[in-house]
Protein backbone atom coordinates (compact mmCIF):
# COMPACT_ATOMS: atom_id res chain seq x y z
CA UNK A 1 0.00 0.00 0.00
CA UNK A 2 1.61 3.31 -0.97
CA UNK A 3 1.13 6.45 0.80
CA UNK A 4 0.72 8.90 -2.13
CA UNK A 5 -0.33 11.58 0.29
CA UNK A 6 3.04 11.69 1.59
CA UNK A 7 4.63 11.04 -1.71
CA UNK A 8 2.76 13.91 -3.00
CA UNK A 9 3.40 16.46 -0.37
CA UNK A 10 6.76 15.55 -0.12
CA UNK A 11 7.24 16.48 -3.89
CA UNK A 12 4.75 19.29 -4.75
CA UNK A 13 6.89 21.21 -2.37
CA UNK A 14 6.91 24.14 -2.23
CA UNK A 15 3.24 25.33 -2.50
CA UNK A 16 2.38 28.60 -1.84
CA UNK A 17 -1.19 27.76 -1.18
CA UNK A 18 -3.54 28.42 2.08
CA UNK A 19 -3.15 25.26 4.01
CA UNK A 20 -6.64 23.96 3.82
CA UNK A 21 -6.11 24.31 -0.17
CA UNK A 22 -2.83 23.00 -0.26
CA UNK A 23 -4.12 19.88 1.31
CA UNK A 24 -7.09 19.84 -0.68
CA UNK A 25 -5.14 19.58 -3.91
CA UNK A 26 -2.34 16.98 -2.60
CA UNK A 27 -5.22 14.73 -1.63
CA UNK A 28 -6.72 15.13 -4.90
CA UNK A 29 -3.54 14.72 -6.69
CA UNK A 30 -2.51 11.56 -4.68
CA UNK A 31 -5.99 10.27 -5.46
CA UNK A 32 -5.90 10.64 -9.06
CA UNK A 33 -1.93 8.74 -8.55
CA UNK A 34 -3.48 6.28 -6.85
CA UNK A 35 -6.27 5.47 -9.08
CA UNK A 36 -3.55 5.51 -11.92
CA UNK A 37 -1.53 3.03 -10.24
CA UNK A 38 -4.77 0.39 -9.73
CA UNK A 39 -5.15 0.81 -13.13
CA UNK A 40 -1.76 -0.22 -14.37
CA UNK A 41 -2.12 -3.45 -12.16
CA UNK A 42 -5.21 -3.53 -13.46
CA UNK A 43 -4.05 -4.33 -16.88
CA UNK A 44 -1.30 -6.92 -16.11
CA UNK A 45 1.63 -4.28 -15.03
CA UNK A 46 4.18 -5.42 -12.74
CA UNK A 47 3.93 -3.84 -8.72
CA UNK A 48 7.54 -1.90 -9.92
CA UNK A 49 6.65 -1.69 -13.62
CA UNK A 50 3.04 0.36 -12.37
CA UNK A 51 4.77 2.57 -9.63
CA UNK A 52 7.31 3.52 -12.36
CA UNK A 53 4.81 4.42 -14.98
CA UNK A 54 2.73 6.25 -12.03
CA UNK A 55 5.84 8.51 -10.85
CA UNK A 56 6.25 9.39 -14.85
CA UNK A 57 2.90 10.89 -14.55
CA UNK A 58 4.66 13.77 -13.30
CA UNK A 59 8.11 14.77 -13.67
CA UNK A 60 8.45 18.07 -13.62
CA UNK A 61 6.79 18.47 -9.77
CA UNK A 62 8.04 22.52 -9.10
CA UNK A 63 6.88 23.47 -13.01
CA UNK A 64 3.59 21.71 -11.37
CA UNK A 65 3.68 23.46 -8.11
CA UNK A 66 3.78 26.86 -10.14
CA UNK A 67 1.18 25.59 -12.60
CA UNK A 68 -1.02 24.98 -9.85
CA UNK A 69 -0.66 27.94 -8.36
CA UNK A 70 -0.96 30.41 -11.16
CA UNK A 71 -4.31 28.49 -12.04
CA UNK A 72 -5.73 29.17 -8.28
CA UNK A 73 -4.24 32.16 -7.56
CA UNK A 74 -3.03 34.58 -10.64
CA UNK A 75 -6.11 37.11 -10.20
CA UNK A 76 -6.59 38.79 -14.12
CA UNK A 77 -6.44 42.72 -13.60
CA UNK A 78 -10.09 42.70 -14.29
CA UNK A 79 -12.64 39.95 -14.16
CA UNK A 80 -15.20 39.04 -17.18
CA UNK A 81 -17.89 41.03 -15.69
CA UNK A 82 -15.84 44.61 -15.46
CA UNK A 83 -14.23 44.00 -18.85
CA UNK A 84 -17.50 42.96 -20.73
CA UNK A 85 -20.11 45.40 -18.87
CA UNK A 86 -18.95 48.11 -16.82
CA UNK A 87 -16.29 49.27 -18.65
CA UNK A 88 -17.57 49.49 -21.50
CA UNK A 89 -20.77 50.82 -20.03
CA UNK A 90 -18.27 53.66 -18.09
CA UNK A 91 -16.74 54.75 -21.84
CA UNK A 92 -20.79 54.76 -23.40
CA UNK A 93 -21.30 57.16 -19.85
CA UNK A 94 -17.92 59.36 -19.82
CA UNK A 95 -18.04 59.81 -23.88
CA UNK A 96 -21.89 60.78 -23.67
CA UNK A 97 -21.87 63.40 -20.47
CA UNK A 98 -18.56 64.71 -21.61
CA UNK A 99 -18.80 65.46 -25.14
CA UNK A 100 -20.71 68.69 -24.77
CA UNK A 101 -18.69 70.12 -22.72
CA UNK A 102 -15.22 69.09 -25.09
CA UNK A 103 -17.45 71.16 -27.35
CA UNK A 104 -17.88 73.89 -25.12
CA UNK A 105 -13.66 74.11 -24.03
CA UNK A 106 -13.17 74.59 -28.11
CA UNK A 107 -15.30 77.52 -27.44
CA UNK A 108 -17.75 76.60 -29.98
CA UNK A 109 -20.59 77.30 -28.01
CA UNK A 110 -23.05 75.06 -26.50
CA UNK A 111 -23.40 71.78 -28.17
CA UNK A 112 -27.36 72.30 -29.53
CA UNK A 113 -29.65 68.81 -28.60
CA UNK A 114 -29.60 67.44 -31.72
CA UNK A 115 -25.96 67.70 -32.98
CA UNK A 116 -25.68 65.48 -29.35
CA UNK A 117 -27.91 62.76 -30.08
CA UNK A 118 -26.09 62.92 -33.16
CA UNK A 119 -23.06 61.75 -31.61
CA UNK A 120 -24.57 59.54 -29.33
CA UNK A 121 -24.26 56.56 -31.76
CA UNK A 122 -20.87 56.72 -31.28
CA UNK A 123 -20.97 56.41 -27.82
CA UNK A 124 -23.19 53.19 -27.90
CA UNK A 125 -21.05 51.90 -30.90
CA UNK A 126 -17.93 52.53 -28.62
CA UNK A 127 -19.23 50.39 -26.22
CA UNK A 128 -20.61 47.59 -27.58
CA UNK A 129 -17.75 47.47 -29.53
CA UNK A 130 -15.80 47.14 -26.61
CA UNK A 131 -18.27 44.42 -24.81
CA UNK A 132 -18.26 42.39 -27.74
CA UNK A 133 -14.52 42.34 -27.34
CA UNK A 134 -14.09 41.63 -24.51
CA UNK A 135 -16.06 38.82 -25.07
CA UNK A 136 -19.61 40.20 -23.82
CA UNK A 137 -22.92 38.43 -24.67
CA UNK A 138 -25.13 40.65 -26.69
CA UNK A 139 -27.08 41.20 -23.47
CA UNK A 140 -24.15 42.77 -22.12
CA UNK A 141 -23.59 44.99 -25.11
CA UNK A 142 -26.59 46.19 -25.08
CA UNK A 143 -27.08 47.30 -21.22
CA UNK A 144 -23.17 48.76 -21.53
CA UNK A 145 -24.46 50.78 -24.80
CA UNK A 146 -28.01 52.22 -22.69
CA UNK A 147 -25.60 52.75 -19.45
CA UNK A 148 -25.63 56.50 -19.82
CA UNK A 149 -29.72 56.26 -20.01
CA UNK A 150 -30.07 53.75 -17.14
CA UNK A 151 -27.64 56.53 -15.11
CA UNK A 152 -29.59 59.53 -15.98
CA UNK A 153 -32.71 57.51 -14.83
CA UNK A 154 -31.44 56.16 -11.57
CA UNK A 155 -29.98 59.55 -10.67
CA UNK A 156 -33.68 61.22 -11.08
CA UNK A 157 -35.14 58.43 -9.14
CA UNK A 158 -32.42 59.47 -6.94
CA UNK A 159 -33.63 62.92 -7.05
CA UNK A 160 -36.83 62.10 -6.60
CA UNK A 161 -36.65 59.89 -3.52
CA UNK A 162 -34.69 62.75 -2.22
CA UNK A 163 -37.33 65.30 -3.04
CA UNK A 164 -39.99 63.12 -1.62
CA UNK A 165 -38.58 63.86 2.21
CA UNK A 166 -37.32 67.01 1.66
CA UNK A 167 -39.42 69.57 3.22
CA UNK A 168 -39.68 71.64 0.19
CA UNK A 169 -40.82 69.51 -2.90
CA UNK A 170 -37.45 70.32 -5.64
CA UNK A 171 -38.48 67.85 -7.98
CA UNK A 172 -41.99 66.15 -8.52
CA UNK A 173 -43.38 63.01 -10.23
CA UNK A 174 -44.30 65.57 -13.19
CA UNK A 175 -40.16 66.84 -13.37
CA UNK A 176 -39.37 62.88 -13.38
CA UNK A 177 -41.99 62.49 -16.45
CA UNK A 178 -40.60 65.62 -18.30
CA UNK A 179 -36.78 65.00 -17.78
CA UNK A 180 -37.26 61.18 -18.73
CA UNK A 181 -38.92 61.58 -21.84
CA UNK A 182 -35.32 62.78 -23.33
CA UNK A 183 -34.54 58.74 -22.11
CA UNK A 184 -36.05 57.59 -25.04
CA UNK A 185 -34.20 59.38 -28.11
CA UNK A 186 -31.72 59.36 -26.13
CA UNK A 187 -31.76 55.58 -25.54
CA UNK A 188 -32.67 54.88 -29.50
CA UNK A 189 -29.58 56.96 -30.39
CA UNK A 190 -27.05 55.08 -28.39
CA UNK A 191 -28.96 51.77 -29.63
CA UNK A 192 -28.68 53.05 -32.85
CA UNK A 193 -24.59 53.19 -32.91
CA UNK A 194 -24.44 49.33 -30.82
CA UNK A 195 -26.39 48.35 -33.61
CA UNK A 196 -23.54 46.91 -35.99
CA UNK A 197 -21.94 45.17 -32.77
CA UNK A 198 -24.48 43.11 -31.60
CA UNK A 199 -24.81 40.33 -34.41
CA UNK A 200 -22.94 37.41 -33.19
CA UNK A 201 -19.95 37.22 -35.14
CA UNK A 202 -19.72 34.32 -37.71
CA UNK A 203 -15.69 35.10 -38.75
CA UNK A 204 -12.91 35.42 -36.41
CA UNK A 205 -10.61 32.65 -34.67
CA UNK A 206 -12.13 30.57 -31.85
CA UNK A 207 -10.92 31.31 -28.19
CA UNK A 208 -8.05 29.77 -28.00
CA UNK A 209 -6.87 31.16 -24.84
CA UNK B 1 5.58 31.92 -32.26
CA UNK B 2 4.92 28.20 -33.41
CA UNK B 3 4.76 26.89 -30.42
CA UNK B 4 2.54 29.44 -28.57
CA UNK B 5 0.29 28.76 -31.42
CA UNK B 6 0.47 25.12 -30.89
CA UNK B 7 0.04 25.75 -27.40
CA UNK B 8 -2.98 27.69 -27.16
CA UNK B 9 -4.67 25.35 -29.92
CA UNK B 10 -3.86 22.51 -27.23
CA UNK B 11 -5.42 24.78 -24.39
CA UNK B 12 -8.42 25.89 -26.46
CA UNK B 13 -9.10 22.05 -27.62
CA UNK B 14 -8.52 21.03 -23.96
CA UNK B 15 -11.04 23.23 -22.18
CA UNK B 16 -14.01 22.11 -24.94
CA UNK B 17 -12.78 19.00 -24.17
CA UNK B 18 -13.40 18.69 -20.18
CA UNK B 19 -16.53 21.46 -20.46
CA UNK B 20 -17.94 19.06 -23.09
CA UNK B 21 -17.61 15.72 -21.07
CA UNK B 22 -18.89 17.58 -17.88
CA UNK B 23 -22.00 19.34 -19.90
CA UNK B 24 -22.50 14.80 -19.59
CA UNK B 25 -22.37 14.53 -16.34
CA UNK B 26 -20.03 14.83 -13.55
CA UNK B 27 -16.91 13.35 -13.09
CA UNK B 28 -13.38 13.33 -10.87
CA UNK B 29 -10.08 14.06 -12.47
CA UNK B 30 -8.67 10.74 -12.99
CA UNK B 31 -12.19 9.48 -14.84
CA UNK B 32 -11.81 12.60 -17.08
CA UNK B 33 -8.54 12.05 -18.47
CA UNK B 34 -9.72 8.56 -19.21
CA UNK B 35 -12.48 9.54 -20.61
CA UNK B 36 -10.96 11.92 -22.81
CA UNK B 37 -8.66 9.31 -23.95
CA UNK B 38 -11.37 6.53 -24.45
CA UNK B 39 -13.23 8.95 -26.62
CA UNK B 40 -10.58 10.01 -28.67
CA UNK B 41 -8.83 7.38 -29.50
CA UNK B 42 -5.92 8.13 -27.59
CA UNK B 43 -5.53 11.60 -29.70
CA UNK B 44 -5.83 13.52 -26.24
CA UNK B 45 -4.52 12.70 -23.52
CA UNK B 46 -4.09 14.66 -20.43
CA UNK B 47 -1.07 13.46 -18.09
CA UNK B 48 -1.82 14.47 -14.18
CA UNK B 49 0.37 17.41 -14.65
CA UNK B 50 -1.45 18.69 -17.72
CA UNK B 51 -4.83 18.38 -16.50
CA UNK B 52 -5.51 19.90 -12.94
CA UNK B 53 -3.73 23.21 -13.40
CA UNK B 54 -6.44 23.47 -16.11
CA UNK B 55 -9.27 22.42 -13.94
CA UNK B 56 -8.35 24.79 -11.61
CA UNK B 57 -8.33 27.22 -13.76
CA UNK B 58 -11.67 26.54 -15.41
CA UNK B 59 -12.94 26.56 -11.66
CA UNK B 60 -11.04 30.36 -10.71
CA UNK B 61 -12.91 31.30 -13.88
CA UNK B 62 -16.27 29.62 -12.36
CA UNK B 63 -17.23 27.84 -15.70
CA UNK B 64 -16.82 24.20 -13.20
CA UNK B 65 -17.28 23.55 -9.63
CA UNK B 66 -15.70 20.75 -7.97
CA UNK B 67 -17.02 19.24 -4.65
CA UNK B 68 -15.75 15.94 -2.58
CA UNK B 69 -18.05 12.82 -2.61
CA UNK B 70 -17.68 9.19 -2.17
CA UNK B 71 -16.94 7.25 -5.84
CA UNK B 72 -18.55 3.87 -6.65
CA UNK B 73 -15.56 2.19 -4.63
CA UNK B 74 -16.31 4.46 -1.82
CA UNK B 75 -13.32 6.38 -2.04
CA UNK B 76 -13.63 10.81 -1.38
CA UNK B 77 -12.98 11.91 -5.17
CA UNK B 78 -13.12 15.72 -6.21
CA UNK B 79 -16.33 15.43 -8.38
CA UNK B 80 -16.50 18.74 -11.25
CA UNK B 81 -19.75 19.70 -12.63
CA UNK B 82 -20.45 22.24 -15.43
CA UNK B 83 -21.97 25.59 -14.03
CA UNK B 84 -24.65 27.30 -15.21
CA UNK B 85 -21.66 29.69 -16.71
CA UNK B 86 -19.36 26.66 -18.01
CA UNK B 87 -22.96 25.85 -19.82
CA UNK B 88 -23.50 29.13 -21.08
CA UNK B 89 -19.47 29.34 -22.40
CA UNK B 90 -19.91 26.18 -23.84
CA UNK B 91 -22.11 26.72 -26.87
CA UNK B 92 -19.36 29.52 -28.16
CA UNK B 93 -17.23 27.49 -28.12
CA UNK B 94 -18.38 24.94 -29.43
CA UNK B 95 -19.79 26.65 -32.35
CA UNK B 96 -16.23 29.00 -32.71
CA UNK B 97 -14.70 25.34 -32.69
CA UNK B 98 -17.10 24.36 -35.35
CA UNK B 99 -16.33 27.49 -37.80
CA UNK B 100 -12.73 27.15 -37.02
CA UNK B 101 -12.39 23.20 -38.41
CA UNK B 102 -14.52 24.22 -41.09
CA UNK B 103 -12.17 26.95 -42.32
CA UNK B 104 -9.37 24.94 -41.88
CA UNK B 105 -10.97 22.11 -44.22
CA UNK B 106 -11.83 24.80 -46.61
CA UNK B 107 -8.28 25.87 -46.42
CA UNK B 108 -6.09 22.54 -46.27
CA UNK B 109 -9.46 19.85 -47.37
CA UNK B 110 -7.95 18.13 -43.97
CA UNK B 111 -11.34 16.00 -43.93
CA UNK B 112 -10.22 14.36 -47.21
CA UNK B 113 -6.86 13.98 -46.54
Amino acid sequence: MHDWIALVRERLLPLDLPPKEAQEVVAELAAHLEDFHEEQIGKGARESEAQQKTLNEIVRWRQLARNIQRAKHTEEVMNPRTKQLWLPGLVSLTTALFSPMVVALMRLGDLPQSLWLALLPVCGGAAAYLSRRAGGQRFERIVSALFPVGALLACFCFILLVSTFATVRFFTLSDFVHYSKWAFPQGAALLLGALPFLRTRSGGTPSLS
Amino acid sequence: MTKRIRSQIARGSAELAILALLAEQPLYGFEISKRIQEKTGGALHFTLASLYPMLYDLEKRGWIAGRWQPNRAGRDRRYYCLTPAGKKELAPLRREWNFFFQALDRLAGVTNA
